[in-house]
């Protein structure tokens, strides 16, 4: 299988805690999971073929399996269709559920290189994706090098680098931000 | 010539989808005595009982033959439509092309009609021959026996006596409670067993209409309903019970230790012993088969003199007893006493007892860490062995010396409990539980509550929790954060350091093999019936499951009656359930217990057997054959003739079949009816 868990698991070795973390990242209702399957049947990142979809996600974190998915892809692979959220019969909202992990990871710096990039764009130009040779692109069929967003209006740029720094992502120091 | 209506019920398409109703009808019509044929979709309906009606008041038919279902249900049903239209009911004949036809040959459709032709030709043919027969009445014993004084019988026992009838409650035990006095707390709204089970073991115990017959076991029962003979043997106590006060001063100074059976092993009781401090009666009893007769003090023997005080050489529990009830110079007559009791109608209440643990070789029974939920119960309740205090139990041979010095002793970090042990394994019981899942979570709660640290994982095939604020409970168990594992353990190996276990799993939602090193492991063994249940339930004629718990007369609409008239059951004596599912089923089974009882009399069916005095020989082989005991041989103008109690007569056949000279008849089945109905079902 396409993960990293140790066989067999040994449930009394694992982190303490987990469930609290998650819940103060957001994930609340993790604990009403009575884990009936109905998220993971519509859930794109289950149907992709990933290992770690929500379903299974929710219960290795209530029995504390955290250090062995650190690194793992499919928290990253949630597309944020909400779908989970809408059709959980226990209102466990497993979105929320991913999206606080995805929380932790951030504090633990286990996100991937491409995630890093587009943070790192986004606090250089206020957009996530930024390609330099969009300007030469533009002028071609006519339109101003620059689109009216932070990129024409500095100072709205500025709005956002100040809102960016008063996140958590100041704080972890993922990305330079001065 | 006798005019015969046939009716043939459709049942819907449960007859009607194998059976081709019209081909049959007309078959029907060609039949000799028959003088209508008619169909409906459900005979036993209103319109379809009405045809019948009205057929023998317009004077059309004087013998009813109803070709539908089974007898057991509905043949109370076409009697009673033939009585209210003035046709004796015995000249009713029932015959079942369901069950016996269209059930069994759905897919033989051509099969199942010429079947049911034969199956009605037969029914007409005996119909023919019936003859009107009378009911008669027998009056009814205005008192009722429970078996049993667990929580259902005790229930069962309240009740009647408040309707105001006599009740003999018999239990095998020195005290009524049953298991219910042994759980430390009870789902779904976690209440003290003993909190709301001693008041009620009171109220039994001092209701002026109840008569308690603990440390009593049923040895025969005779006669059928409004007139049981039921002869109880009260086991002999050796304690005067009419004198003991339950002080347990005896119990004090007796050195003799056993296992005690209450707290399922986890402790220790004296040879002399009250079963529990709750008990009721609070009567001693002494096990002799562990007195160690101090000072040579053998039971039924004056004492030795002491030569230099002139006072008796007494045994510590004599001498201690204050009333004099502890009296070992008295010869107790070792198999006690047998006392005769005459009731209208009993009920059967005996309850469970769960599978021990060493039947799992898979998880290790040889280690104390590993114990049955039952023995769990004594260990956390306030009345158990540790007064609820929870510890390993590999430390519990420590307890002794904790009274003398103050021993720490160590508590379990993580608890394992596993599911379905026993049930649902076609090795042992193929049924579930039903019980397990709920107390395996309330037992789980009741210590994450108490001990927030502990880690407690609950290993499940899946989680039933078919009840009121059942589902509920289990929710809130999980938000407390006990573990919940879908995947039974595999096996459990035992770990030297520390006397630890570890378990082994599939977890079934991580995909995983897992493994937990646990300080304690909890079994939810199967529920099983009481030790000689079916002992018991042949003494009474009632019937017993495959599965070994009581059957029922039906499973939807006489859930508490038995095959025996007169007889009823409840609890855990029929199935595994809950304390909430006892209770109404005992309250129910006394309610339909006492309807004979409120009527004062009960009908006697005429269908039993009649002897023929001119023609009976007196050779006598009916008698010792009749299983009901309806049989003597009395003398009648200086010669021995069989004679029939019809009390007692069940209508079975065996005495008419067996007599040489064909002087018994069986009314309602006689010799010549079934010859007429087999030679019908041989012809063509």
């Amino acid at each position: 299988m396409d993960d990293d868990l140790p066989t067999p698991v040994i449930l009394t070795e694992l982190e303490k805690g987990v469930i609290e973390e998650i819940k103060e990242h957001g994930g609340e209702n993790i604990d009403r999971c009575i884990q009936c399957g109905k998220c993971a049947g519509t859930c794109p990142v289950a149907l992709a073929g990933f290992p770690w979809f929500n379903k299974r996600l929710i219960h290795a974190l209530g029995l504390g399996i955290r250090e062995e998915i650190l690194d793992v892809p499919s928290p990253w692979a949630c597309v944020s269709c909400n779908k989970c959220t809408e059709i959980c019969p226990r209102d466990v909202k497993p979105f929320e559920v991913i999206f606080a992990l995805r929380r932790v990871l951030v504090e633990e710096l286990a996100i991937p290189t491409l995630t890093m990039e587009g943070l790192r764009t986004l606090y250089e130009y206020g957009h996530a994706v930024y390609q330099t040779t969009y300007p030469e692109t533009r002028k071609k069929v006519g339109l101003p090098e620059k689109p009216p967003t932070t990129l024409a209006y500095p100072e709205a740029l500025k709005e956002l680098r100040a809102l960016l720094r008063e996140t958590k992502l100041d704080e972890v120091g993922l990305i330079p931000m001065e | 010539m006798t005019k015969i209506g046939v009716y043939i019920c459709h049942c819907g398409e449960n007859i009607a989808g194998a059976v081709d109703i019209e081909e049959v009808k007309k078959y029907a019509e060609t039949l000799s005595n028959v003088a209508v044929v008619r169909d409906n979709l459900f005979m036993c309906s209103d319109p379809g009982q009405e045809l019948i009606k009205q057929d023998i008041k317009d004077g059309l038919v004087d013998r009813v033959v109803v070709a539908a279902c089974t007898p057991r249900t509905h043949e109370p049903i076409f009697r009673a439509a033939c009585e209210e239209a003035g046709l004796n009911k015995y000249l009713f004949e029932m015959v079942n092309i369901r069950d016996q036809d269209s059930w069994a040959h759905w897919h033989d459709k051509n099969g199942a009609t010429e079947k049911a032709k034969k199956l009605i030709k037969s029914g007409v043919a005996k119909a023919a021959l019936l003859e009107p027969l009378e009911e008669s009445y027998v009056e009814v014993k205005q008192a009722a026996m429970v078996i049993g004084g667990g929580v259902a019988g005790m229930f069962a026992a309240l009740d009647l006596a408040d309707m105001g009838y006599k009740v003999y409650l018999v239990e095998k035990d020195p005290s009524i409670g049953g298991n219910m006095a042994k759980l430390d707390k009870t789902f779904p709204t976690n209440d003290c067993s003993a909190c709301i089970l001693t008041p009620i073991m009171v109220q039994v115990a001092t209701n002026p209409n109840i008569e308690l017959m603990t440390y009593s076991e049923v040895e025969s029962v005779d006669g059928s309903i409004g007139n049981f003979k039921v002869k109880v043997r009260k086991k002999q106590t050796y304690v005067d019970w009419s004198k003991c006060t339950g002080c347990g001063d005896c119990v004090k100074v007796c050195p003799s230790r056993v296992p005690d059976e209450f707290n399922e092993g986890l402790g220790e009781r004296k040879a002399i012993y009250i079963q529990f401090p709750q008990a009721a009666p609070k009567k001693a009893v002494l096990d002799v088969g562990a007195c160690k007769e101090c000072g040579g003090r053998k039971l039924g023997t004056p004492p030795e003199i002491n030569e230099k005080t002139g006072n008796p050489k007494l045994a510590p529990c004599e001498k201690v007893c204050k009333t004099g009830a502890c009296d070992r110079s008295i010869e107790w007559n070792p198999e006690g006493e047998i006392v005769e009791v005459e009731v209208g109608t009993i009920l059967v209440a005996t309850g469970y007892k769960v599978m021990e643990k060493k039947n799992f070789k898979e998880y290790c029974p040889e280690s104390p860490n590993v114990i049955t939920a039952m023995q769990f119960e004594r260990l956390i309740s306030a009345t158990g062995p540790t007064e609820g205090e929870l510890v390993k139990l590999s430390e519990l041979p420590k307890l002794k010396k904790k009274k003398k010095k103050d021993v720490k002793l160590e508590k379990p970090k993580t608890i394992a409990f596993i599911s379905c042990v026993g049930s649902r394994d076609v090795r042992y019981h193929t049924y579930c539980s039903k019980i397990c899942c709920m107390y395996m979570l309330k037992e789980a709660r009741i210590l994450k509550e108490k001990y927030p640290d502990l880690d407690i994982y609950i290993f499940f095939i899946d989680v039933r929790t078919p009840g009121k604020d059942f589902e509920e409970y289990y929710t809130y168990c999980k938000e407390l954060g006990i573990k919940v594992i879908t995947g039974r353990v595999s096996g459990i190996e035992r770990v030297p350091e520390g006397e630890r276990l570890r378990v082994r799993a599939y977890d079934v939602d991580l995909q995983s093999p897992v493994e937990l090193i646990s300080d304690m492991v909890v079994l939810a063994t199967a529920v099983e019936p009481s030790d000689g249940l079916k002992e018991l339930a042949r003494r009474l004629g009632i019937n017993v499951g495959a599965e070994g718990f009581l059957k029922e007369l039906h499973t939807k609409l006489y859930p508490v009656e038995t095959s025996v008239a007169g007889i009823y059951i409840c609890g855990c004596a029929q199935g595994p359930r809950d304390i909430p599912e006892s209770v109404a089923q005992a309250k129910a089974a006394a309610a339909a217990a006492a309807v004979p009882l409120a009527q004062g009399k009960v009908k006697v069916e005429p269908l039993i057997s009649e002897v023929d005095i001119e023609k009976c020989s007196g050779c006598g082989i009916c008698a010792p054959l009749c299983p009901y005991a309806a049989i003597s041989m009395e003398e009648t103008g200086g010669k021995y003739r069989a004679k029939i109690n019809v009390a007692l007569c069940k209508g079975c056949g065996v005495c008419t079949a067996a007599c040489p000279v064909k002087a018994i008849k069986l009314h309602g089945f006689t010799t010549e009816q079934i010859e007429a109905q087999i030679e019908a079902l041989g012809g063509e």
